[in-house]
């Protein structure tokens, strides 16, 4: 009971600190890597506890060399307790995770339907341009370029591009579509709003589809930046994000362009492939332990006080 | 369906050029796809285009005269205004380079960064 009890606070505890510290991390990919297996950590964790609670004599393995100690701990709560709040729990987390994937199922065929659409028209309306990834060109004034996931995806950008930006400037912005689809981050986006839409509750939840969406874009950035410079990818985002058109529906993610205007004018250098994925592995590592830890932590805390 | 909707964009691209209604056969004498195409073919993509409201059709003697219903710039701008529209939608299936602000809005952004860029 209580060392299931200590992995979910542990999880909770995760779920709820953890955004803070995550935000802060200067490399788009790897804070990407790092929420997103902090949500999957947080959940197993949790579910690691439920599985605790049913089958209490495998909590009784884990700690073992404490056995003393637990049969203190435990003392007091009749196993039939334990039964009931564990079988709560994990019909808890059963229909939380049905939820989320009936809900991410679903999310997922609405935006393929929705992106077919959309090609439907652009396929017909736009010159195309070969490639891994085609470009799609529209005959259009306002400089607008975006990206669309698909079998291939495809880059959209319109002429208006060209008669606005200097030619460095729109190879940025390509290069910034194309780090989207390379990147494969409308799948991300669309977990991330899944998440977010479905476990309405601590930080790390609720705030995985904005975080995504910012994230996703900076390491689009990222990548622009890396092929053709801060200033160019800078100037780049300000004349397509002030290039605006009154309508009350498209001024919305003012801060994230903000946010990746300031990042933009700061940044130093971007790391090397090798050194990214070392702090993706390590990143990514440390997020999938940080729950247990914390609980062993807190067990520990416990331990220390109850038995000295 | 891949080839049969660039099929599409070729024999829209023919109207387009020629600026004035034209018959399945003058399409296909002008598509330059690389590929020999069968008449039944193109008047099969032409058909469809119809019935998707890209073309009007009016009957010319024996066969049908077609013409783009707009121009490939209002096409472009029905095709952004469309992407716009959908981009705020939970639906939306794609990343926009930069959600547009308002002028308003992109006026004190400018005004914004050349603060930050000044105190440094």
């Amino acid at each position: 009971m209580t060392v299931a009890l200590a992995l979910l606070a542990g999880a909770a505890l995760v779920g709820w600190l953890a955004p803070r510290r995550l935000v802060r991390l200067a490399d788009p990919v790897v804070a990407l890597v790092a929420w997103l297996v902090s949500v999957v950590a947080v959940v197993a964790t949790a579910a690691g506890a439920m599985f605790l609670l049913v089958v209490p004599d495998h909590g009784l393995g884990v700690v073992a060399a404490f056995h003393h100690c637990w049969n203190a701990l435990q003392h007091g709560t009749t196993p039939a307790i334990e039964a009931v709040s564990g079988a709560t729990g994990v019909a808890l987390l059963t229909a939380l995770l049905v939820r989320v994937a009936v809900v991410g199922r679903r999310t997922a065929r609405q935006r393929a339907q929705e992106g077919r659409r959309h090609m439907d028209v652009l396929r017909v309306a736009a010159r195309r341009e070969a490639g891994p990834h085609p470009t799609l060109w529209l005959e259009h004034d306002r400089p607008l370029a975006f990206s669309l996931a698909g079998k291939p995806g495809v880059v959209v950008a319109t002429d208006g591009l060209h008669r606005h930006l200097t030619p460095a400037q729109v190879e940025a912005v390509l290069t910034h579509e194309r780090a989207h689809l390379d990147g494969r981050h409308h799948l991300l986006v669309t977990i991330g709003d899944v998440v977010a839409a479905t476990l309405p509750f601590l930080p790390l939840f609720k705030r995985a589809a904005i975080a995504v969406r910012e994230f996703v874009e900076m390491a689009a950035d990222t990548a622009a930046v890396r092929a053709h410079g801060a200033e160019t990818v800078r100037v780049a985002l300000l004349r397509v994000a002030g290039h605006g058109a009154p309508g009350p529906a498209l001024a919305m993610s003012r801060d994230a362009v903000e946010t990746r205007l300031a990042r933009l004018q700061q940044r130093q250098s971007t790391p090397s492939t090798m050194r990214r994925l070392l702090s993706c592995g390590l990143a990514g590592a440390t997020a999938m332990v940080l729950p247990a830890a914390a609980a062993a932590g807190a067990l520990t805390a416990l331990m220390l006080v109850v038995c000295p | 369906m891949r080839g049969l909707g660039e099929l599409e964009a070729a024999v829209m691209d023919v109207l387009w050029h020629a600026g004035e209604p034209l018959r399945v056969r003058q399409v296909l004498e002008r598509l330059d796809t690389g590929k020999d195409l069968a008449y039944t073919t193109v008047m099969t993509v032409m058909d469809n285009l119809h019935r998707k409201n890209w073309l009007t059709r009016e009957r010319d003697g024996k066969a049908y005269l077609y013409a783009a219903t707009v121009t490939r710039a209002e096409a472009a701008a029905n095709a952004v205004r469309e992407v716009l529209s959908a981009s705020g939608d939970p639906r939306a299936a794609l990343l926009h380079f930069a959600q547009t602000a308002s002028e308003e809005e992109s006026d004190l952004l400018r005004k914004a960064l050349r603060r930050k860029a000044s105190k440094k």
